[in-house]
């Protein structure tokens, strides 16, 4: 595997090396530098392997904090009846998940006054670059007995290029996938493009910690406990170093959000989750 | 409170409308992206933003830069054009998020932008809230007849104005009172009754500063909340038994600061009558006291 090349040992070399051959276009693969066609591919190849044993990882991972991470990310959503939704990057499908539920639950129905005819127009788009995830959230679908329903629609695609129409959204999550993404601004210029008017995106990624102690044990927990666990959960020692990489290599809170302003977006805003571990990112098209 | 500081500050030249877009309470755990530096509102597209805006400015009026008021003001206006089309479809789907979406679509933004307001059921009732003040000082700028009535009834002139405009609502208006009373919407409504309460009261031709002013203020929130209470149950023609009711309160508030002034006046009197015979009790104790010792100073 690529990785298994770049190892962290002979890292100064080779990143003299490469930087004789890089130009502009070199991007970060965790803390080291690859050149950006590299980059999806060894994103691809990391979630290749990781994706059976993702769940589990995520749930080690935080002890199962992400669960509650995800519920405050849809609870800002507040799906409605009858909504457009595109969850980038959602692979094993758990935010799609919940907006599903969050939109059909029967309590909702009871307390509400549904539309029974705009329940049926609800879309949940799920939309992963790597098919092996993607098989992951089909198959948690068909455990729930939601193989064949249509308002969850699994597709293939990436997020640079989204195969989606101008103007078709009501919503746009991406969970725990931008940092994974070669260039950001295009995945937020495309985000953009797929809302509607009035569309919010919201964005649930690990951040930055800014708070003294906290961070040296955050810091702590992230490079000597997670690679282990991968190692010892997942069989890869690799793919969890890079995920922790990528985690320090993604811009800060407020460069995110001026980004995310960039691109267009109005109401930018974020909410730290546990001291700015995760981080929630939410703005809108207007 | 806000209406006669800034007539002071600013001159009868001035416009209220901007003021009365309150600033929303802002959530603990929500950090607004750093340029926009007054409030987690403002949205960012323009990089022209002026980093030096203060919060006294926003009580004035929102005086800024053209290129920082237009991506802040498109937001707010869009928020407002959806609240304000949400209210035709309250008496129908209640104050509830139902009604916001349904706003939305009359707009033709999204229904997803629902999602962005704080507190969604309480921004619509505040919205309302608000807009009803700004139509009772409308109102009365525009040439409402006070001079031939006396405050009393000026002061029932004026609640009922403000009553009425709830009518359309009256079905649902027990649900706007209980998400007004929710511990979380708490503040921004008793900012909303005190402003209410505040320019009722100028409106009259009340100038106090002193203690008085809380007394004044509270009286008529309370007359003002128990008649809106009364009208939720009244069912005679034309809210006639309210504005009776009302008339009733107002007068018993009036009556009753006449009663306090002369309960004060009495107590000084008492005051004064006890204070003069214990004084003269005093000098007498003090004049014996004084002759017996001078008697016996003698020996």
């Amino acid at each position: 595997m690529a990785l298994r090349l770049l190892s962290r040992r002979t890292l100064g070399s080779r990143i003299l090396s490469y930087r004789a051959s890089l130009h502009s276009h070199a991007t970060s693969f965790g803390f080291q530098q690859v050149k950006e066609e590299e980059k999806s591919k060894l994103v691809g190849n990391v979630f290749t392997n990781v994706a059976s044993s993702y769940d589990i990882m995520n749930d080690v991972m935080s002890a199962g904090l992400h669960r509650l991470w995800k519920e405050r990310l849809v609870g800002k959503l507040s799906p409605f009846a009858g909504m457009k939704h595109l969850d980038v990057a959602g692979g094993t499908g758990d935010v799609a998940f919940r907006i599903f539920d969050a939109v059909n639950s029967v309590k909702r129905r009871a307390l509400r006054k549904v539309d029974e005819a705009s329940l049926e127009e609800t879309q949940i788009y799920v939309c992963d670059i790597n098919p092996n995830m993607l098989n992951v959230g089909k198959q948690r679908a068909a455990d729930r007995g939601l193989r064949d329903n249509k308002s969850l629609v699994w597709v293939e695609g990436d997020a640079e290029a989204l195969s989606f129409d101008d103007n078709s959204m009501d919503g746009y999550t991406i969970a725990f996938g931008i940092r994974n993404v070669t260039h950001i601004e295009k995945a937020l210029a495309e985000a953009y493009r797929v809302l509607k008017r009035g569309g919010r995106f919201l964005c649930l990624e690990l951040s930055h910690v800014d708070i003294p102690v906290f961070k040296e044990l955050y810091d702590l927990y992230s490079f000597q406990v997670i690679p282990n666990l991968g190692e010892l959960i997942a069989g890869d020692r690799d793919s969890y170093q890079y995920l922790v990489e990528s985690v320090r290599r993604f811009p800060p809170q407020e460069r995110f959000a001026k980004m995310i302003g960039d691109a267009g977006f109005e109401k930018v805003e974020y909410e730290n989750l546990v001291g700015g571990v995760v981080a929630i990112h939410s703005a809108i098209k207007l | 409170m806000f209406r006669t500081a800034a007539r002071r500050l600013l001159g009868a030249g001035f416009t209220t409308s901007r003021l009365l877009r309150l600033p929303k309470p802002r959530p603990t755990t929500i950090i607004p992206y750093s340029y926009c530096t007054s409030s987690t509102e403002s949205p960012i597209g323009n990089q022209s933003v002026n980093p030096n805006q203060s919060d006294t400015a926003r009580e004035e009026g929102h005086r800024r830069d053209e290129s920082s008021r237009k991506p802040r003001a498109e937001f707010e206006e869009e928020q407002a054009r959806v609240l304000a089309a949400s209210l035709r479809h309250v008496p129908r789907l209640g104050w509830t998020e139902e009604a916001m979406i349904a706003g939305s679509r009359d707009v033709g933004v999204s229904p997803s932008i629902v999602g962005s307001f704080s507190r969604k059921e309480a921004a619509l009732v505040e919205y309302f809230m608000d807009d009803c003040l700004q139509l009772l000082i409308d109102r009365v700028d525009s040439g409402l007849d006070l001079q031939n009535l006396i405050p009393s009834e000026r002061v029932s002139k004026l609640v009922s104005i403000r009553l009425e405009m709830q009518i359309p609502y009256m079905s649902k208006w027990p649900q706007a009172l209980s998400i007004q009373a929710h511990p979380v919407n708490v503040p921004t409504s008793f900012k909303q009754r005190a402003m209410l309460v505040d320019e009722i009261w100028h409106t009259v031709g009340d100038g106090a500063s002193d203690l008085d002013w809380y007394v004044k203020r509270t009286v008529l929130g309370g007359v003002y909340s128990t008649t809106e209470i009364y009208m939720l149950t009244d069912d005679s023609p034309e809210y006639r038994d309210t504005w009776a009711f009302l008339d009733d309160r107002v007068k018993d508030a009036f009556d009753l600061k006449k009663s306090i002034q002369e309960a004060k006046y009495f107590a000084q009197d008492i005051g004064a009558g006890v204070g003069k015979s214990f004084q003269g009790l005093m000098n007498g104790v003090m004049q014996t006291m004084s002759t017996r010792g001078g008697r016996s100073s003698a020996f």
